[in-house]
């Protein structure tokens, strides 16, 4: 199998130079793109399987490269910034970007959320009907909850919450996201509902409801699943 | 006016009716929302007149693959589309010319809102729907309520999606049937859950947004509003079409009538409180008697109702008439008025003895208007010093009568004995007339009886009594009487009216001259010396003007501008001002004071308290300065408060802007500190994580990339806490002798080794005599205008040259980047300006320049960016230094 290509939006060369030793050392191949155009160009020929993007970059914000290349195409898009306000993380998620992830990063971490959001995009992936979080094992067929051995009894809106993180593991989800797909888009705006929900479902499926390992908040955002115990590594595939 | 006359249909109402008779007719489908059901009801009607065998053909209908839509349109006639590019994706556009030349009776056409593909006629489709009603082709299609201009703010606001797709107003307006599609938002929410409604997969996300229950249910109130408000314009236009006498009660509209009467103020706000609580609109309406121009006074009066009727929202109106209360019911009616407010009673004396006075009159024939009648207040208070002036003036008429009666009696003794002229009455006229037109009618009638008395008595055997002798000589007498008693009053009118004239003319040129200023004054402060400056012109004494910020008053302009507000005067203002009253000399409260109080009132409360001075001798203020005076306060108090609302708009924008300016400062710092933490961190995780996997000559080369990328944070931090030092002036400047060659060349070494790439050229004037100052804080500026160069110099060389110029050593630094533009020159030394874009490239956090021009400040010098430098490009950066700067050290410290 051909290594997947990374192609990585960046101005600043020397993060470029990094990235591309990193990733290269990692068993992906890489591209570099310094500006919007580039990338777009990049984009449309090259099909990369994913990008890495700065949202600052020297001719067009990073954000309008994500409008744009969403008219066309579906490679999953990991947001690589240094700005850490929380409407912008919004901003970019709800234009498409898969994931993000904040400067400084640690490349460990990085290459992780690549894995997730390449695995989510994974065309013909069979969608896994059990799934091990932290020792909680969802069965999303018999819609059965359990941890070692011992079933956890959850009312229907918790369970659609759990199901919605066991089919999106490792992945960030905004809370708009969320209430939508909970209770559907007339909702998207009633965060404190997801509050209330989430703090029954932590108390119920985490060892220690006050240090959440299975359903970790994104401060401002949303919420992210632990990742998956039966995930892959692409070097595997 | 006559009756026919009332009853004639409007011709504007008629022309619009034959250009609808001319071009086919428009039905709009209006929903709230997508998914109501608009194509749905257009589809169904479109073959219900298909089977009663309309021509009808369908133009452009998107049925979404929604099979019960799609079902209806199989059977139909539809018009093939036109296949259209745009941005490199194929789309299907409604073909106009297709459409055009089939020319069906009937068209449907959906989406009116649609903004065709560029290569398209028409911009929008709802052009193209004009075109097809312009050759008479009926046209059926669909808007969602949110696509209308004026309520796309609205829309926005509510729902917070941007609406760029919009459709004029006056499309809606000029449609000939509306029909509104609706279901409750509850039911939408319904068929949205079950995947009856369509969104596009891409607008997903946009649409959760938008279909909440708030949402749908405020756009449906608008959709349902503006329906029934067109309803209410056709209805309007179907009366003026067929001459309809109104009212129509679908909505209430009241009609104040309102004299220049004392009354008159009572009556608007009753009028305006009706029409809040009604939620009606109301006009202010005067009448007066065709030809007859209203006294001075009555007017200044009239124009200060005026004012008070816009402030409280009512809309004015002026007419001429000799019958009033038909007037007002023709009005009434024209304007399709439900209720008529007027005050109890303003009726003559003859009139109230015919039992006509206008509320009798208007009740008599009111018809289906209600009639609200307003009861006199007192109000009687101001007239009281009218009759001691009146009388003042009467005495004075008297005396010049009889003097110039006297003056006639004596030339027409002289003249007897002279000429013994036969008739004398001649002479008698002469002093009526004089009086007339000197001193006015009442003067010329005193002058003729006096005359008719004089002459008799003086003249008229026998002389020296009252009685006459020959009965043609009473005759004589009396004609004289009657004759000198009409050329006199006629005179005297002459007289009066044309003092009157300049008296008005005066009036509204002053009131004119100070709109005219007002105008002109944007800012609060200007207004306020425009009304403080007139004031003082038209009415004279010290004039004062405190501004009300909540409870507090500030003293904001006077004249003269040194006028002082003592305790007692401030009591008095913060009276005026509380409790929306006069206040202060001739007034009950404070009447010590010598200024007199009157709050500012407009919309939006008490702006301002004016107070005016008033001589000790006047009790009162006359009833035309009252009058002048209520104008120019009012038109003060509106110029205020729209000066106010300028001045909140303008703050607002500031505020945004700085907000603006914030958020890109933090993403420029964070940009800043955060590459080369990021470039650290990642290449010191990669080597932990992935050390194996690297080889040996890529861990160098990250390696390198940390070493380098720290030293560039190491500076940009030494920059920042540099900065911090300057301002908060703990920064200690050495006074010795320095000599420039060595700072040059130590801050060439340095930026040798800090930019490896940067090719230097220096060139230093010799014998450069040294300066006084801080030898390492001057190669730290000179450190950091290289740095500074090299970052916009491209590869080009940054030159370093330095000369003696009179008492001055000249430190340049040049670079042949892209230069600044002129505008920018000293914003280049503001902390955090950046050349260049905010984000994207050219790292420092605009801090370099701004330490520079601290630290050569503080040694007494000066630095200043010249633009273009070489060859029209380039910047140069130029630093004088004082040979002797130890005075100026000293001075500073």
């Amino acid at each position: 199998m051909r290594p997947q290509r990374v192609l990585v939006v960046d101005d600043e060369p020397q993060i470029q130079k990094l990235l591309k030793i990193a990733l290269t050392a990692a068993g992906y191949e890489t591209l570099l793109a310094g500006t919007a155009a580039e990338a777009l160009k990049a984009i449309a020929s090259s099909a990369p399987d994913i990008v890495i993007l700065d949202l600052g970059l020297p001719d067009r914000d990073g954000k309008d490269v994500l409008r744009d290349m969403r008219a066309f195409s579906r490679t999953p898009v990991v947001v690589l910034s240094a700005r850490d306000r929380e409407a912008e993380k919004i901003e970019a998620l709800d234009l498409g970007a898969d994931d993000y992830v904040e400067k400084p990063f640690g490349v460990g971490e990085l290459i992780a959320r690549l894995r997730v959001a390449l695995r989510h995009a994974a065309p013909h992936a069979p969608a896994p009907q059990r799934i091990v979080l932290d020792g909680l094992l969802i069965d999303l067929d018999k819609r059965l909850v359990s941890r070692d051995g011992a079933a956890i009894r959850l009312t229907p809106k918790e369970y659609d919450l759990l199901a919605v993180f066991a089919v999106n593991t490792g992945r960030v989800l905004t809370h708009r996201h969320i209430l939508a797909a909970v209770w559907g888009p007339g909702h998207v705006e009633d965060i404190q509902y997801l509050r209330v929900l989430m703090g029954q479902l932590r108390a119920k499926i985490e060892r220690d409801p006050t240090a959440p390992k299975i359903l970790r908040t994104e401060t401002g955002v949303g919420y992210r699943s632990a990742e998956t115990s039966e995930g892959e590594s692409p070097r595997e595939q | 006016m006559s009756r026919n006359d009332a009853k004639r249909p409007d011709p504007d109402s008629l022309l619009a009716l034959t250009r609808g008779e001319a071009s086919g007719r428009l039905k709009v489908f209006v929903g709230a929302a997508p998914g109501v059901g608009k194509t749905y009801a257009m589809l169904l009607g479109a073959r219900r007149l298909k089977t009663e065998g309309v021509d009808v053909v369908v133009g452009f209908v998107e049925t979404h693959g929604r099979t019960v839509t799609q079902a209806l349109v199989d059977g139909l006639e539809v018009l093939p589309r036109r296949q259209a590019e745009h941005r490199g994706r194929a789309i299907e556009e409604f073909d106009l010319d297709a459409a055009l030349a089939r020319r069906p009776k009937l068209i449907v056409v959906d989406e009116l809102a649609h903004t065709n593909s560029p290569d398209s006629r028409h911009p929008k489709r709802w052009q193209d729907v004009e075109e097809l009603l312009a050759i008479g082709v009926d046209v059926w299609t669909a808007l969602n309520i949110q696509h209308l201009e004026s309520l796309a703010d609205v829309v926005s606001r509510i729902t917070g999606v941007v609406v760029r797709e919009t459709v004029p107003d006056i499309v809606l307006q000029q449609a000939d049937d509306v029909v509104l599609v609706d279901i409750t938002p509850d039911e939408l929410l319904q068929r949205l859950h079950e995947g009856k409604v369509y969104v596009p997969e891409t607008a997903r996300r946009a649409t959760e947004n938008f279909f909440t229950l708030g949402n749908l249910t405020a756009l449906r109130e608008l959709a349902l509003r503006r329906t029934a408000n067109r309803v209410d314009d056709q209805m309007g236009a179907y009366l003026k079409q067929k001459a309809i006498q109104g009212p129509w009660g679908a909505s209430e509209r009241l009609l104040a009538c309102i004299g220049p009467g004392e009354d008159a103020e009572r009556v608007l706000r009753r009028a305006s409180q009706l029409a809040t609580g009604l939620n009606a609109n109301w006009i202010a309406l005067t009448i007066s008697p065709p030809g007859l121009d209203a006294e001075p006074a009555e007017a200044s009066r009239l124009a200060s109702v005026f004012a008070l009727a816009e402030r409280l929202g009512g809309e004015p109106l002026q007419a001429h008439a000799f019958d009033f209360a038909a007037e007002i019911l023709r009005i009434a009616h024209r304007e399709n008025v439900t209720q008529i407010v007027v005050g109890e009673s303003r009726a003559g004396l003859l009139r109230r003895l015919r039992g006509r006075s206008l509320p009798h009159a208007l009740l008599s024939c009111a018809g289906g208007v209600e009639i609200h009648i307003v009861p006199s207040g007192e109000g009687r208070a101001r007239r009281r010093f009218a009759p001691s002036f009146a009388l003042k003036g009467l005495s004075l008429q008297f005396v010049v009568a009889a003097a110039s009666v006297a003056a006639a009696v004596g030339i027409g003794e002289a003249l007897t004995a002279l000429l013994l002229l036969p008739n004398l009455s001649i002479i008698f006229l002469s002093a009526v007339l004089f009086c007339a037109v000197q001193f006015g009618t009442r003067a010329a009638i005193m002058a003729s009886f006096l005359s008719f008395l004089a002459y008799n008595f003086f003249f008229i055997e026998p002389i020296y009594t009252f009685t006459v002798a020959q009965p043609y000589e009473l005759f004589a007498l009396f004609v004289f009487l009657a004759v000198s008693a009409l050329t006199g009053s006629l005179a005297g009118r002459i007289r009066d009216q044309r003092e009157r004239v300049l008296k008005a003319a005066a009036a509204t040129q002053s009131l004119y001259e100070f709109s005219r200023k007002l105008s002109g004054a944007s800012r609060e402060e200007d207004v306020l010396w425009a009304a403080a400056a007139h004031l003082h012109a038209t009415f004279g004494g010290r004039i004062m003007l405190l501004v009300a910020d909540g409870d507090a008053l500030a003293l904001r302009a006077a004249w003269p501008p040194d006028a002082q507000l003592d305790e007692a005067a401030e009591a008095a203002a913060r009276w005026a001002l509380q409790r929306r009253e006069a206040a202060g000399a001739a007034t009950g409260t404070l009447p010590k004071v010598a200024f007199q109080f009157r709050p500012l009132v407009s919309a939006g409360g008490v702006l301002a308290v004016c107070g005016f001075e008033l001589k000790a001798e006047i009790p009162a203020i006359a009833p035309e300065d009252e009058r002048a005076l209520t104008a120019v306060l009012d038109q003060t108090a509106i110029a205020l408060d729209r000066a106010r609302l300028a001045g909140e708009a303008v703050k607002s924008a500031a505020l945004a802007e700085n907000e603006k300016v914030r958020n890109v400062l933090l993403d420029s710092l964070s940009h800043d500190l955060r590459t080369p933490l990021a470039i650290i961190a990642g290449a010191a995780s990669a080597l932990g994580a992935l050390g194996e996997q690297i080889s040996s000559a890529e861990r160098r080369q990250l390696i390198q990339s940390i070493e380098e990328e720290a030293a560039r944070l190491g500076r940009f931090v030494a920059n920042l806490l540099e900065m911090s030092r300057i301002e908060a002036g703990g920064l200690k400047v050495g006074r010795d002798w320095v000599d420039l060659v060595d700072v040059v060349q130590g801050a060439v070494e340095r930026s040798r080794k800090a930019f490896p790439g940067a090719s230097l050229k220096v060139s230093l004037a010799p014998q450069l005599p040294q300066v006084r100052g801080d030898a390492g804080l001057l190669e730290q500026v000179l450190f950091n205008l290289i740095d500074n160069a090299n970052k916009y110099a491209g590869d080009s060389a940054v030159a370093i040259h330095a000369r003696q110029e009179d008492d001055m050593v000249v430190l340049s630094v040049t670079d042949e980047g892209p230069g600044i533009k002129a505008a920018d020159l000293e914003r280049v030394f503001e902390k955090f300006y950046r050349g260049g874009r905010t984000d994207g490239r050219k790292p420092g956090a605009g801090l370099g320049l701004s330490i520079c021009r601290g630290l050569v400040e503080a040694m007494g010098g000066s630095i200043v960016a010249q633009s273009p430098a070489v060859r029209r490009r380039g910047t140069r950066i130029v630093v004088r230094l004082p040979i002797d700067g130890a005075a100026q050290i000293e001075r500073r410290a």
